[in-house]
C-alpha cells in the first residue's frame, strides 16, 4: 500500500542530484562541524553497546545516530532490551 | 562630501572557497550603496591576488597600496582610490608583490578605525582560506556576509567559515547565495537556497541568479549593479537596500518542496 502511494506521488525527486547533494552535506557538514569520523562514530557505538551489555542483554541491533538542531548535535543512541524470562 | 549616517557599518565579505563571487559581490554592492550617495569604502585584503581593482575598473589608477600605508610609506589618504562613477566611492588596494603576513589584523584594525570618521560603509575584501588574511579581514568587523554556490564544496567552506565567525562571536553573519540557477533547482539537479540556508542555519541577505552580463561588465569593469536590465543587477540592488536597513521580498526562484518530500517530511522529523 505504502509502496504504491510512493509509486503515486514519486516525483523521482530521490532519484535527482539535488536530494544526492543534500544527503552527502547532512553527513559531511556533522562530522566536519563535530570533528568526528565514521571510524570515531562506530567505536563510539561498540563501546557503549559493552557497556549496556555487561549488565542487560541487548535485543537487535543498536542504533547510534548524530541528530542536528541548527547547528547543535548530539548523539542520538538506541539500544534495544531483552526482556526479562522470554 | 559628507557621511550620511552617523556610525559606520564595517562589512566582510567572506565565503572560505575562491571563486564564489566575493569581490563582485563587494563591487557591485560598494558601487550600489554609493550611487545612493553614501560614503563607501572598499578594502582589498587579498594580498599578493589582488582583483578589486580590475572589477572596479580602477587598475590604472592604483599608486600606492595597503601594506605601504601600515609601513608608513604613504597616508591611507594618499592610498585611497576614488572610484571613476561615484564621488563617495574609495577603494585601499591590496598590495601584489607581498603577502598576507606582511599585515597583521591590528593594522587592519586602526585603518578600518581611520576610515570610519569618513565612511558609512566599510567592505572588506576578504581572501579565499581560513588563514592569516581570513584572520586579518574578520578582526575588524561589525557584520558578515557568507558568499555560497549551490554547490557541495563551496556550502562545506562556507559552513567552516561560519564555524569559526560564531566562534568568534559575531552575531550578524548573513548568507549570499551567489551564481544560483532556477531551472536547475526546478528540476532537481541544484541545490536550492532553503537547501543552502537549511544545511549552514544562516539568514538570507540575498539571492543573485548566474547571469551571462556579469562576465561581459566584468571584461569592462563595469560592476553589473549599474546595468539597469540585468536580472543580477537586480539581485544586488536588492541586497543594497536591505543594508540600509528596507525590507525588500525575496523573489521565488524556488518551488515548493514536493508533495511526497513534505509527507516525508513530516513522517520522519525529529
Amino acid at each position: 500500500m505504502i509502496d504504491l502511494l510512493k509509486k503515486l506521488f514519486k516525483d523521482d525527486s530521490e532519484s535527482k542530484s539535488r536530494s544526492a547533494a543534500n544527503d552527502r552535506l547532512r553527513i559531511v557538514l556533522t562530522n566536519d562541524r563535530l570533528n568526528l569520523s565514521q571510524d570515531v562514530l562506530d567505536s563510539i557505538r561498540e563501546e557503549i553497546i559493552q557497556v549496556i551489555a555487561n549488565h542487560i542483554d541487548i535485543a537487535g541491533v543498536p542504533e547510534v545516530t548524530i541528530i542536528t538542531e541548527g547547528r547543535q548535535s548530539a548523539v542520538d543512541i538506541s539500544i534495544p532490551l531483552k526482556p526479562k524470562g522470554r | 562630501m559628507g557621511k550620511k549616517t552617523d556610525s559606520s557599518q564595517v562589512i566582510v565579505v567572506t565565503s572560505g572557497k575562491g571563486g564564489v563571487g566575493k569581490t563582485t559581490v563587494v563591487a557591485n554592492l560598494s558601487t550600489g550603496l554609493a550611487q545612493l550617495g553614501y560614503m563607501v569604502a572598499v578594502i582589498d585584503l587579498d594580498i599578493g591576488l589582488k582583483k578589486l581593482d580590475l572589477i572596479l575598473g580602477l587598475e590604472n589608477r592604483v599608486i600606492y597600496d595597503i601594506v605601504q600605508v601600515v609601513e608608513g610609506v604613504c597616508t591611507l589618504k594618499q592610498a585611497l582610490v576614488k572610484d571613476k562613477r561615484y564621488p563617495g566611492l574609495y577603494m585601499l588596494p591590496a598590495a601584489q608583490t607581498r603577502n598576507k603576513d606582511d599585515i597583521t589584523a591590528e593594522q587592519v584594525q586602526r585603518i578600518v578605525d581611520e576610515l570610519r570618521q569618513s565612511f558609512d560603509f566599510i567592505f572588506i575584501d576578504c581572501p579565499a582560506g581560513i588563514e592569516q588574511g581570513f584572520k586579518n579581514a574578520i578582526f575588524a568587523a561589525d557584520r558578515a556576509l557568507v558568499v555560497t554556490n549551490p554547490e557541495v564544496s563551496a556550502v562545506r567552506d562556507a559552513d567552516r567559515i561560519t564555524g569559526i565567525l560564531e566562534n568568534e562571536n559575531f552575531k550578524n553573519i548573513r548568507l549570499l547565495v551567489n551564481r544560483i540557477r532556477p531551472e536547475m533547482v526546478k528540476n532537481g539537479d541544484m541545490l536550492s537556497v532553503e537547501d543552502l540556508m537549511e544545511h549552514l542555519c544562516l539568514d538570507l541577505i540575498g539571492i543573485i541568479p548566474e547571469d551571462q552580463n556579469v562576465v561581459i561588465s566584468t571584461n569592462r569593469g563595469e560592476p553589473i549593479i549599474l546595468d539597469e536590465q540585468a536580472p543580477s543587477g537586480q539581485a544586488f540592488r536588492n541586497i543594497v537596500h536591505r543594508l540600509i536597513g528596507e525590507e525588500v521580498p525575496f523573489p521565488n526562484f524556488d518551488i515548493k518542496p514536493s508533495l511526497f518530500q513534505r509527507i516525508k517530511d513530516s513522517l520522519f522529523k525529529k
